[in-house]
């Protein structure tokens, strides 16, 4: 109850930062949508030539492209420093979090939020509704997709960002596993064989956060449901575990006064 | 001309002093182009065929190890100007004794040089692994040469966007707006051979294509009338665009607002 609080109150400020540069919020807001709407040409392109590949087509690509486009901007908007973790970590800065009697990955990630997730969580909302699949147990569906989705994301690239606690400068590594993540994501595992789908399913587990859940929203399965939920579990689990023990040997110059 | 090569030298140093995200770069790459050739092999098998579009399997596969390259070597500048311009950082770089705007190509340039070489080792031996021997020698050349262009005209795109900072506040939607069009009308994603004809015109019409799908294309079908209207198609547009940067860098430094020192 008391993690709650401290979201609903950080989330509320971050809203209220937000609100502070209402243009440049609308504006990244705006161009986000333009940017998903954009890079969605190449599906256009590519089922103008194919039509259908393994049962997927036209339509199949926007509902994937909903699931993760929503997934994501709940992330950047909610969590926005899970794709920053690493500079957070490498410039001292969770000297101002580990000085608080607040869990410090909890409070890290969400005092940040990304203006342009707002974009991708109305893009999302939107490429599902016109990709055919808006009925009501489809918008459960829809919810619990995205919320598994949004478990992997942060899970994974806290997972890849804490190996700053180890490596040192990871920004390269880290900005790679984003779009890695991200881009592998939007493409449905069916067109790959068997071995780049494991993959997909597991150290990059893009799948689960694209192809899976957007299968569960075509149609309901059991098999889909235990995917994402056993993918989502496993890695915000182990995102907290390797924190933690990557916490035990963080060092810093004392920058609490730099984030106050 | 001298300071300029030594910030580039500089830069060289400093893009080699992280061995591990040297690693996580390489990695990267390999992973990019294994996933590509996964979804267009998939694509010709279904397809039934071993060439569409005038293009192969093999074509694409080294196709997108050399658009990887590009992609993936390429610095964001523009990330580095826009908060240079943001913090006041940039007033003490127009004091000193070099162009910024030049110190800014030559430190580019500098990080690309790494990054693009190690892109080219790590996804040539991926490349050769998955789609067989590399291009012919000619290809190698037509694509060495037209990626000076590209280079040229992504970072007036870049160093544009990092100097609208001037102006507005939040530029990162700019680099995301123009990234998606080098990833579609640039031919990244897809080569503009697999385009309808109607999309090919327009494409052809803006830079988009001499950034990217020039020297990708170049590279695995090398073409001598091809090489001459990508050539000529990145003089014309590196014209156009280091005279506009020229402009709005003359206009950007009367908005620079300094308080205090």
């Amino acid at each position: 109850m008391r993690h709650i609080k401290l979201l609903l109150a950080l989330w509320q400020a971050n809203i209220q930062a937000a609100m502070e540069f209402r243009a440049a919020f609308f504006t990244q807001v705006i161009f986000m949508m333009i940017n998903n709407g954009v890079y969605f040409i190449f599906w256009v392109l590519y089922f103008d030539k194919f039509n259908e590949v393994r049962g997927w087509d036209i339509h199949s690509m926007m509902l994937l492209f909903g699931v993760t486009a929503a997934a994501w901007g709940i992330g950047a908007f909610f969590f926005g420093n899970f794709i920053t973790l690493a500079d957070v970590i490498v410039q001292g800065r969770l000297d101002y979090y580990l000085s608080l009697p607040r869990p410090v990955l909890l409070h890290t990630l969400a005092s940040k939020s990304i203006g342009s997730g707002m974009g991708d969580i109305l893009y999302g909302i939107g490429s599902f509704v016109f990709s055919g699949y808006l009925t009501p147990d489809g918008i459960l569906r829809f919810i619990v997709g995205v919320l598994a989705g949004v478990c992997i994301f942060i899970g994974f690239l806290v997972i890849v960002q804490s190996l700053s606690f180890w490596l040192g400068n990871t920004a390269a590594l880290s900005q790679f596993a984003l779009s890695a993540i991200l881009t592998f994501s939007l493409y449905p595992s069916a067109l790959f064989d068997a071995t780049t789908k494991f993959i997909l399913l597991t150290i990059l587990p893009a799948a689960l956060i694209g192809t899976i859940p957007t299968e569960f929203v075509r149609a309901f399965s059991w098999q889909s449901l235990l995917q994402m939920a056993s993918g989502a579990l496993a890695f915000l689990l182990l995102s907290i575990l390797i924190f933690r023990l990557g916490l035990k040997r963080y060092e810093s110059g004392s920058a609490i006064q730099v984030e106050v | 001309m001298k300071k300029y090569l030594s910030i580039l030298s500089m830069q060289i140093i400093n893009s080699l002093a992280y061995p591990g995200d040297f690693v996580g770069r390489s990695v990267s790459i390999a992973t990019f182009i294994f996933i590509f050739a996964g979804l267009w092999g998939t694509t010709y098998t279904l397809a039934g065929t071993d060439t569409i579009n005038g293009l192969t399997v093999h074509n694409m596969i080294w196709y997108f190890m050399m658009a990887e390259t590009l992609e993936l070597g390429r610095p964001r500048i523009n990330r580095t100007i826009s908060e240079q311009v943001k913090n006041g950082e940039v007033a003490y770089i127009l004091n000193k004794p070099y162009n910024f705007i030049l110190y800014h190509f030559s430190a580019g340039l500098g990080d690309g040089i790494v990054r693009m070489s190690l892109n080219l080792i790590v996804g040539s031996a991926v490349a050769w692994i998955l789609a067989g021997a590399p291009p012919a020698l000619m290809g190698w050349l037509m694509a060495l040469v037209t990626m000076i262009g590209a280079w040229i005209l992504h970072f007036c795109f870049m160093a544009l966007i990092g100097l609208a900072a001037f102006v507005v506040e939040e530029t990162n939607s700019f680099e995301l707006i123009y990234q998606k069009f080098v990833f579609i009308l640039g031919g990244f994603l897809i080569p503009l051979d697999m385009f309808p004809a109607w999309l090919q015109k327009i494409a052809y019409a803006l830079p988009f294509p001499y950034m990217m799908y020039a020297p990708a294309r170049l590279f695995v079908k090398p073409d001598m009338d091809l090489f001459w209207q990508m050539l000529t198609g990145q003089i014309i547009w590196v014209v156009v665009f280091v005279a506009l940067l020229s402009f709005v860098y003359q206009r950007s430094e009367r908005f620079l607002t300094i308080n205090g020192g």
